[in-house]
């Protein structure tokens, strides 16, 4: 039974189709001459060169070099900038302080005057 | 054709322009000497210079929470510059006259207005107040304090608050000044306005 549903496929128009398409076939006389001479007249390809691995890990090396360069003067640049607000600061308020001191200076010189002596004023 | 070139001609005078008044120094901002030979001679010096920029930073640093961090930046919100030159000596007068007179030359009206001049002959003391106003609106005050063995310059640049500053009387120890309306006024140790 199996055996008979076997012949049939077989012989079926497409089964008949792709053993004759497959069957071999020896190439055309001077079909190797002719590969070859094209070969021959065609210009060399570039060939991409390849990396080495020793080429990849010094890139690798490199880019993770600069990462961590970025990273460290990145924090380099946040402790300087942080110094110099709080010395910034520090001035700001030294500078506060200067001008207090003096406009002290005045009120005390002012105000050891004789009282007549002392323009009327609005009381400021 | 002619229009096209006064065209192409006025943006780049207008661009000129506009860099010649950024260029510009503000209002209320004095060109101080270095005072390079009394800081070699004083005991003490201070030398400050805070521009726009570092007082901004300053400003970052100051913590809201604090009070008197919050009034100092309230009083330096409108300001452009301060600047100090404060030097203290180990001998009466040890410091050139013509290098405060220097400064003082700068210090000439209509932009510059003295409002407090005050002489001590007993504690050889001078000290002078001036305010640069620009359109009514105060865009500087400078303080030059003499006194036997100490000389003070002290240059606020931009819109000043006297009244916040008179608020900050007891937060930096800063007194009650008995600032007048206009010109200060007296006689022998108090001097009228310019």
């Amino acid at each position: 039974m199996s055996e008979d549903m076997h012949d049939d496929l077989e012989n079926t128009p497409l089964e008949r189709r792709l053993r004759a398409a497959l069957t071999p076939a020896d190439p055309p006389p001077g079909f190797v001459a002719g590969v070859m001479a094209r070969v021959a007249a065609e210009p060399a390809a570039p060939q991409r060169a390849r990396r080495s691995p020793a080429v990849v890990s010094w890139v690798a090396f490199g880019l993770a070099a600069s990462v961590v360069l970025s990273v460290l003067l990145a924090h380099q640049w946040q402790v300087r900038r942080i110094e110099q607000g709080r010395e910034a600061r520090r001035q700001l308020l030294e500078a506060l302080r200067v001008t207090d001191e003096k406009l002290d200076l005045t009120y005390r010189v002012v105000n050891a005057q004789p009282r007549a002596a002392l323009p009327p004023h609005s009381g400021a | 054709m002619k229009t096209f070139s006064r065209k192409w001609l006025a943006a780049p005078l207008a661009a000129l322009l506009t860099a010649v008044a950024l260029a510009a120094p503000p209002p209320g901002l004095l060109v101080l000497p270095e005072f390079d030979a009394l800081a070699k001679k004083a005991t003490e010096s201070v030398n400050i210079s805070l521009d726009p920029a570092l007082l901004g930073l300053a400003a970052s640093f100051l913590d809201s929470n604090e009070p008197q961090d919050a009034a100092t930046r309230q009083l330096i919100a409108g300001l452009k510059g301060i600047y100090v030159r404060s030097y203290t000596f180990d001998a009466d007068f040890a410091y050139p006259a013509a290098q405060v007179d220097a400064v003082r030359a700068q210090l000439t009206a209509p932009a510059w207005q003295r409002l407090v001049q005050v002489n001590s002959s007993r504690e050889h003391t001078h000290v002078d107040i001036y305010v640069c106003a620009e359109h009514g609106v105060a865009q500087g005050l400078t303080i030059i304090a003499s006194e036997p063995r100490e000389f003070t310059i002290v240059n606020i640049v931009g819109a000043i608050d006297l009244a916040r500053l008179h608020q900050l009387e007891g937060k930096f120890g800063i007194p009650k000044l008995p600032l007048p309306e206009g010109s200060a006024g007296g006689k022998d140790d108090k001097q009228p306005g310019r």
